[in-house]
């Protein structure tokens, strides 16, 4: 009995040690793998910084529009935004190299996947980065709208556009990247519609007077400017 | 040119007169007894002329189509000049259009001189059109610019910048640089046409905007006439961001345009003028600075992100200060207006924002000039209303090397 005990320890032993052998060159591949991505990320991170850098792309960014991508920014710089994201896209796609030694299969089907899931990820930065230019000038064509109407409100009225747009470009984003799913429209609806049930309460009643002053004084003042104001700009 | 209002008969038909000497084209036809009025007007003029025998007018009468009234002396094209017709809708874009159609007849029926009446009929007379036409069709002249007698809250966009950019860019003193009633000769005529025609596909045209540019590079012979007070049919309702979008837009797109002969001159001169000069009407009501100047800290407290694009930090801090004195010292510098000018042409040039949030933000410090302006000359009489504008376009003749300097090197200077 003791032999055949011995017996089944040896060849479970033997069973055990030749998967742990097998997969040794799967692991080494992986760790080889995830270090050469890491040196090469840090090679590509540094030389996108020193070109993007050397054109001023940080400046150009906030001229082009895009306060926002600025703001969100690691050390508000977009220039270190993109550097990190090629890194990190350089480190991924190591891994998924050593991954394959593994189990080809596994990772084919995450790179299917990945690849799947791409273009929705592409459609949702668009999305974003053109919400981000509609907000931007809808609320500099309603600041300076409001402000040549002598509306004292006018920050209020523009802050609330840039917000409304900014928050339909979110939701679009987030549906296309099939996040949160039905939670995410509830809330957009239930947020989008409530600031718009806000804005329409305020102008109703919580700043009736107010809005009521100003739109007093303005049809008092264009009255008496039709009939006496002497001032002709032609 | 295109004559899109004009339809293919009635340009036929005009083809068939085989030229005339004079062409006058009449906006407002609607006021003062309509196109009757209007070529009984002409008709009284024509015979004044010694070398004018035959003449056609051209009157909007709003209908589609066009058609033509073939008479000796005086020939009548009733057409629309404009989408949307110009008496009732009339912005100064639907103007530009009708000018552009009375330009593009003009070119078409041959004509020695054309003269074209755009203000309200109620305060024309013939002899309107025999001082802004005589000069092209007899004496040599090619471009015969309008003096108006007006009083001293009447034509401030053109008191404020209109004229005295013009005569800074250009050396040449016209009172009235956009009319919008003119005389030109034929020869001008064909150069504006041939101007048009070298312009891309789909550039807009602002004719009024560059006529008196066009005569200037062109070495034509500028003057001015007398012709009295008038009115003007736009609707000084058209709310004033509007306006300065649709007046300034095409007069900084034509300093881009003309950059090169503008940038060679230096001082400015005087052109001869006709006529004697009217005493300006009187004034009635009051104007209300205090809401002027609302606007202006309105904008100074709201729009500094957006003129910050275009602005100077100096210029800001001028402004901002400004916006805190009290309603009875609120008095804006010649220089700062100047400058505020100038930033706004380059702002429009370089795109530093979208060109007609840009024109429209002008609004508040346009206001503010107002304001300033009113305040100074509450007691004023003509003679100290003249002497305030010369120094301000002399302060635009002053301040134009830094518009050149910009102009060319602008990453020198960076907002």
């Amino acid at each position: 009995m003791w032999q055949q005990v011995e017996q089944a320890l040896s060849q479970s032993t033997t069973r055990v040690l030749s998967q742990i052998a097998s997969l040794l060159p799967g692991i080494v591949a992986l760790i080889l793998a995830v270090l050469i991505s890491l040196a090469l990320g840090a090679i590509l991170a540094s030389i996108l910084q020193r070109s993007l850098n050397s054109i001023d792309f940080d400046e150009r960014v906030l001229r082009w529009g895009f306060q926002s991508i600025a703001d969100w920014s690691p050390g508000k710089s977009p220039t270190l935004l993109v550097a990190r994201v090629a890194a990190w896209t350089v480190i991924f796609t190591g891994f998924l190299i050593g991954v394959s030694a593994f189990d080809l299969t596994l990772t084919s089907a995450l790179v299917l996947r990945f690849l799947e899931y791409l273009p929705n990820v592409l459609i949702a930065v668009v999305v974003l980065l053109v919400g981000s230019l509609i907000a931007r000038f809808l609320a500099r064509s309603v600041l300076i709208g409001a402000v040549n109407m002598n509306l004292q409100y006018a920050r209020l009225l523009s802050a609330g556009v840039r917000w409304m747009v900014m928050v339909l470009a979110v939701a679009m984003a987030l549906e296309h990247l099939a996040i949160g799913g039905g939670i995410i429209r509830l809330a957009f609806g239930i947020l989008f519609g409530g600031i718009v049930f806000a804005l329409a309460l305020a102008v109703g009643l919580g700043s009736k007077e107010l809005v009521t002053r100003s739109l007093e004084r303005e049809a008092t003042r264009s009255a008496a400017a039709s009939v006496d104001e002497p001032v002709r700009h032609l | 040119m295109e004559l899109e209002s004009i339809s293919q008969p009635a340009l036929e038909q005009i083809d068939r007169l085989q030229g005339a000497d004079l062409v006058v084209g009449v906006l407002d036809a609607d006021g003062n007894g309509g196109p009757a009025a209007s070529a009984a007007m002409v008709r009284e003029v024509l015979p004044k002329f010694s070398d004018a025998a035959r003449a056609v007018l051209i009157v909007d009468d709003g209908a589609p189509g066009a058609r033509l009234d073939d008479q000796q002396p005086l020939s009548v094209l009733y057409c629309k000049l404009s989408e949307p017709n110009v008496t009732t809708e009339a912005s100064p874009q639907t103007i530009f259009e009708a000018y552009q159609t009375i330009f593009g007849l003009s070119g078409r029926i041959g004509a020695r001189a054309c003269g074209v009446i755009a203000s309200d009929l109620r305060t024309v007379t013939p002899e309107w059109i025999d001082r802004l036409v005589r000069p092209a069709l007899e004496m040599g002249f090619d471009l015969v610019a309008p003096l108006y007698a007006r009083h001293k809250w009447e034509g401030l966009l053109n008191r404020s910048v209109l004229s005295p950019l013009s005569r800074a860019l250009y050396g040449k003193r016209i009172e009235n640089p956009m009319g919008p009633d003119f005389g030109l000769s034929g020869k001008l005529m064909r150069r504006i046409l041939d101007d048009y025609a070298d312009l891309r596909r789909g550039s807009p045209r602002q004719p009024l905007a560059s006529l008196a540019s066009i005569a200037i590079q062109g070495n034509f012979q500028i003057c001015q006439a007398h012709v009295g007070a008038r009115t003007h049919p736009l609707a000084e309702g058209t709310d004033v961001s509007s306006l300065l979008a649709q007046v300034l837009g095409p007069v900084f797109v034509d300093m881009d345009r003309h950059a090169a002969v503008w940038q060679r001159v230096r001082g400015s001169q005087p052109v001869p003028d006709f006529g004697e000069p009217e005493p300006p009407p009187a004034e009635t009501g009051a104007v209300d600075v205090r809401r002027m100047i609302d606007s202006f800290k309105l904008g100074a407290a709201n729009l500094q992100d957006v003129w910050s694009q275009v602005l100077p930090p100096t210029t800001l801090f001028e402004i901002r200060k400004l916006s805190r004195q009290p309603p009875d010292q609120f008095r804006m510098p010649d220089s700062l207006w100047v400058w505020i000018v100038y930033d706004f042409a380059l702002g429009h040039r370089f795109r530093a924002i979208n060109r007609d949030h840009l024109l429209r933000s002008f609004t508040p410090l346009y206001l503010g000039w107002i304001a300033s302006y009113a305040l100074e000359m509450e007691n004023a009489d003509s003679a100290a209303v003249e002497a305030r504008l010369e120094r301000l376009a002399r302060a635009y003749e002053t301040g134009k090397p830094y518009l050149v300097s910009r102009w060319r090197w602008p990453d020198r200077f960076n907002p």
